[in-house]
């Protein structure tokens, strides 16, 4: 009998032997395995026939949410300085300028009153 | 209806098919009766709340996996709680092994057959105990559940290179162990 031989012999002979030890279970012992077994299978049904939420979708419910609302204050604070007064280099201008601010409120209508004066004296040269 | 049903019986059949053998390996790792039983009902809850609507071909390994966390579990607060104890001075107040397993069977015709086989399984089951965890539950999946390589790594969660040399270990160490009683 060679080792290999010998291995097989002693492994069929362990296989035998816990087979034996498992037959030869006491009573009591195989009742209680018995009970576990049908309190097992019976949360199997109630767990079937009543609503059940997943934990797992619960916990994805939660993570969707979370971030939800921290792509969304994201984008709250990424607007806010585009509502600052300064956004360009003329405007910088406008804020450090000694010029009333009324001014430049107003500043349009100035151009528009400009525009209207010189517009008739452009259209008189142009007619003489 | 049907089919619930069916499947229902299929489990039933399953778990009472792996229910003592789930109860041996528990019991080796734990030492304990009432222990080995609590990991049994642990993992039996633990397997058909995860996984019964899988495939039943997938169950075996499935609940071996599970049977295997559970007993880890226990095995890491077990080592907590001893170590407590003996900080405590108060390691002897573990429970010991109860003797009900060794009472001879009444129903065997020949006493002296038995007697030896009962000594041969006694010291095999001696055996197996001793060795590390590790080694202990790729012996039973191989060697006693029939398992292959790849499916007591599943069951153990490591690689089946882990596997191979767990189980070579635990079948030398075995080996020596059982002729070095008997010589």
């Amino acid at each position: 009998m060679n080792a290999s031989d010998q291995e097989k012999h002693f492994l069929e002979k362990a296989k035998d032997l816990l087979n034996d030890g498992v037959e030869n279970l006491d009573n009591q012992t195989c009742q209680c395995l018995q009970n576990i077994r049908i309190g097992a299978l019976r949360a199997t049904e109630e767990r079937r026939s009543g609503f059940f939420v997943p934990l797992r979708w619960i916990m994805v419910g939660g993570f969707a949410t979370a971030t939800m609302a921290a792509v969304a204050l994201f984008f709250w604070l990424s607007t806010s300085p585009g509502n600052l007064p300064v956004k360009h280099a003329e405007d910088f201008e406008i804020m450090t300028s000694q010029e009333r601010i009324d001014f430049y409120q107003n500043l349009d209508f100035y151009r528009w009153l400009a525009t209207e004066e010189n517009g008739p004296r452009r259209g008189n040269r142009s007619n003489v | 209806m049907e089919s619930a049903l069916d499947s229902k019986a299929t489990l039933d059949r399953f778990l009472a098919d792996v229910e003592r053998r789930a109860f041996r390996m528990a019991k080796f790792a734990s030492g304990n009766t009432d222990e080995a039983l609590d990991l049994v009902q642990e993992a039996m809850f633990q397997f058909v709340r995860r996984y019964a609507n899988r495939p039943p071909e997938e169950w075996n390994p499935l609940f071996y996996r599970v049977l295997k966390s559970r007993i880890t579990d226990w095995y890491r607060r077990t080592f907590v709680r001893k170590r407590f104890l003996a900080w405590l001075g108060r390691a002897d107040e573990e429970e010991q092994e109860d003797s009900l397993q060794n009472l001879p069977d009444p129903a065997n015709p020949n006493p002296s057959d038995h007697i030896l086989r009962q000594e041969e399984r006694t010291a095999l089951e001696k055996a197996i105990r001793r060795l590390p965890l590790r080694q202990q539950q790729a012996f039973l999946l191989r060697a006693w559940e029939g398992m292959d390589v790849a499916q007591a790594a599943f069951a153990m969660g490591c690689s089946e290179g882990s596997i191979k040399t767990h189980y070579s270990r635990a079948v030398h160490t075995l080996r020596g162990l059982l002729e070095d009683q008997r010589s």
